[in-house]
């Protein structure tokens, strides 16, 4: 079945059920209100009506006949608002001030019947009556009754005004209804239309956000972030991407240059082709571990430090401690260090490990021979946890310090040194990517035609020890 | 021995088998993991090379498929994806050792020995011998012809992983990744100053030099 689109929109859907609920509920307590004020007002008819019964039945009785008969003629004289028939044993009229009651009204039971009257301007006018016969001991009926038009015409006001009341309703809730859902539609449609933006790959749109604090604001503000976080991703996977495409090149130039130099050497038969074969495969390996480096820069920025665990950085630091004691033999550069105990961190133990190798090698490749390179880890006041390699090599001008973390950025001074430039940048990605920092400051100062060094920290928030019983 | 190649890459194959067979093995290759199922189920195989994504049946299904029927022979995977979470999963499902691509087929032909090897030397060992050259698990001492060798507890794990391949070649990355259980890259030889460090313990003062370097490959400890 095909409803008009308006039906199909879920808060028009939810309006209209409302809306029915509310007509459903309205209706009863209308009902009862109507059934209510009815008997209500009939039973208070029907108890005057008695109480005058009563009072010309104890005339009656005490005083007789006549003046009963007597007591009605001036009550009907007087205008009284009831209404009188007299009939004698032989069921003959003898006094009354209505003519149209209904037959065989002797029963003692309430009858209800219509008055025939004429109004204020002499139109006539059926009115509601109800009325009740007395038999009396002399074989006399009484018969007293009360118009109740008034109240009938109160009551039919009632109903008119109910109904009035539920038309507002219907009216008030539908308009509403369709106030409501029009203004849900549009909030949907903006987003709908970020979403159908994203979809064709625009990143860059955002829902507009009232601040009214509402929860389409708090789906707006939440969407919106999404999509920061999403164009972030998106923008550092295509600047990786970028840098590639961009930095690959010149390694693959390099390689190819001295291939063909190879080569051309090979035929001249100044070097074997194997020794030419050997070069190409280095080349390629350099290339891959440049490769490779460049991927893992790039997956940390966008995802953040994968598979993290909670564990010792002194264990790990002590393990890179040892794997490194002698690495600083062959320039005879001493390699020492201190490690703190307990320093609990969340991460991802491999690739915290190649930062500290990466650190630790650099400074090792900086410092030159006779140098000192000291690596530590430990607590600092502020509770977070510090890896650190100072060296007394010589050093990063403070002008330099931002630049060197940047993707192969080779300060001149180290270019004869082999190197991709990709190693600090790895660094701080591992450190971004665990919520840390990198830090550059001087190492120890100048002294002894040294220094004035580097010192590299590795800032890592602390985590809580591991339930060591658990 | 005897090598099952699973690789749905067919030049990739190609290259593996004829390296193995060049290295004196027999390689046979099957195309995907539901033909390495069946290759694998003929029996007689040493060590299964299985690549991590294939068509129909991947290495994972695979290996656990092994696994569950009762098969114990060692697995090498072979995958593209070198992040952490993959080995995890690799050595979960069964796999006993993991290489990345692109490997050196230095490096495959070392790890398939070593993962061959280990399969040999099952049982518990308390002394290890290689020439003269003798290791005591339970004193942790180690002897050569007769005369004493002092090592730090690190230079007895690598000499102890030595000593269980000798006379095969093993890989800095191997020496890495199993003594000192680390998978990074650590830019310089760290490996090779630890290597002749102990080189130092063990070979000086005697005429024949047991710890030998093997070019492009790594280190090999011969009687």
């Amino acid at each position: 079945m095909h409803l008009p689109s308006l039906f199909r929109r879920t808060p028009f859907r939810l309006t209209l059920l409302f809306l029915a609920l509310f007509v459903a509920t309205a209706s009863a307590v209308m009902a009862y209100v109507y059934m209510a004020s009815a008997s209500e007002a009939r039973a208070r008819a029907e108890a005057s009506v008695r109480a005058e019964v009563e009072t010309l039945v104890a005339i009656y009785r005490t005083r007789g006949g006549n003046a009963l008969n007597q007591a009605l003629v001036d009550r009907t004289l007087r205008g009284d608002k009831y209404l009188y028939r007299l009939r004698d044993a032989d069921g003959k009229v003898v006094t009354a001030n209505i003519s149209d009651i209904p037959d065989g009204v002797d029963s003692g039971e309430w009858e209800a019947f219509r008055l025939t009257d004429t109004d204020a301007e002499g139109r006539v006018q059926k009115r509601q009556s109800i009325g009740i016969d007395t038999a009396l001991s002399g074989g006399e009926h009484l018969f007293v009754g009360e118009d109740v038009g008034d109240i009938e015409a109160y009551l039919s006001r009632l109903t008119q005004a109910l109904w009035l009341a539920m038309f507002f309703v219907l009216v008030l809730g539908i308009g509403g209804g369709l106030l409501v859902s029009r203004r849900v539609e549009v909030a949907m449609g903006r987003l709908n239309r970020v979403v159908g933006a994203v979809q064709e790959g625009n990143l860059k749109v955002r829902v507009p956000v009232k601040h009214s604090g509402d929860e389409l604001d708090e789906l707006s503000i939440g969407l919106n972030t999404m999509l920061d976080r999403l164009e972030g991703s998106m923008a550092s996977i295509r600047h990786a991407g970028d840098a590639i495409a961009h930095d690959l090149r010149s390694p693959l130039t390099r390689m190819r240059a001295k291939l063909e130099v190879a080569l051309i050497d090979a035929e001249a038969g100044k070097v074997s082709g194997v020794d030419a074969l050997e070069l190409a495969l280095g080349e390629a390996d350099s290339l891959l571990k440049t490769f490779n480096t460049v991927l893992a820069i790039a997956r940390l920025q966008a995802g953040g430090a994968p598979d993290p665990k909670v564990f010792d950085a002194a264990i790990l630091g002590r393990d890179m401690a040892e794997l490194y004691e002698y690495a600083g033999e062959e320039k005879d550069i001493e390699f020492a260090s201190k490690i703190e105990e307990g320093l609990f961190v969340e991460g991802n133990h491999p690739f915290l490990a190649q930062a500290l190798a990466n650190l630790i090698d650099n400074a090792i490749k900086y410092t030159p021979a006779g140098g000192a390179v000291m690596f530590r880890a430990r607590r600092k006041a502020n509770g977070e946890i510090e890896y650190s390699v100072t060296d007394n090599g010589p050093g990063i001008p403070e002008e330099d310090r931002e630049r060197v973390l940047q993707r192969f950025v080779r300060l001149d001074s180290s270019r004869t040194e082999p190197g991709s430039g990709l190693g600090l940048s790895l660094v701080t990605a591992v450190a971004e990517a665990h919520c840390g920092r990198i830090e550059l400051a001087e190492g120890p100062g100048a002294y002894d035609g040294r220094g004035p060094g580097l010192r590299v920290a590795l800032v890592l928030p602390p985590a809580e020890a591991p339930d060591q019983t658990a | 021995m005897r090598i099952l190649v699973v690789e749905d890459d067919a030049e990739a194959a190609t290259a593996m088998v004829r390296g193995l067979t060049e290295a004196g093995h027999e390689a046979t290759h099957a195309v995907d993991g539901a033909f390495g199922l069946l290759e694998a189920q003929k029996g007689g195989y040493d060590v299964y090379v299985v690549d991590r994504m294939m068509p129909r049946l991947d290495g994972i299904g695979m290996v656990e498929t092994l696994r569950k029927g009762g098969d114990q022979t060692p697995v090498l995977f072979l995958s593209a994806l070198g992040e952490v979470e993959d080995r995890v999963v690799g050595l979960k499902a069964g796999a006993d050792d993991y290489l990345v691509k692109p490997y050196a087929f230095a490096e495959l032909i070392a790890r398939v020995e070593a993962l061959a090897r280990r399969r040999e030397t099952g049982g518990v060992q308390t002394v290890l011998k290689v020439g003269d050259l003798e290791m005591n698990l339970i004193a942790r001492t180690v002897h050569r012809s007769g005369q004493d060798i002092d090592l730090q507890p690190r230079e007895f794990q690598l000499l102890e992983y030595l000593m269980r391949n000798a006379g095969q070649s093993v890989t800095r990355t191997m020496l890495l990744e199993k003594v000192w259980e680390y998978h990074f890259d650590p830019q310089t030889n760290v490996i090779d100053v630890h290597i002749s460090r102990l080189r130092s313990k063990i070979d000086k003062g005697f005429d024949h030099a047991m710890l030998q370097t093997v070019r492009g490959a790594g280190y090999r400890l011969e009687a």
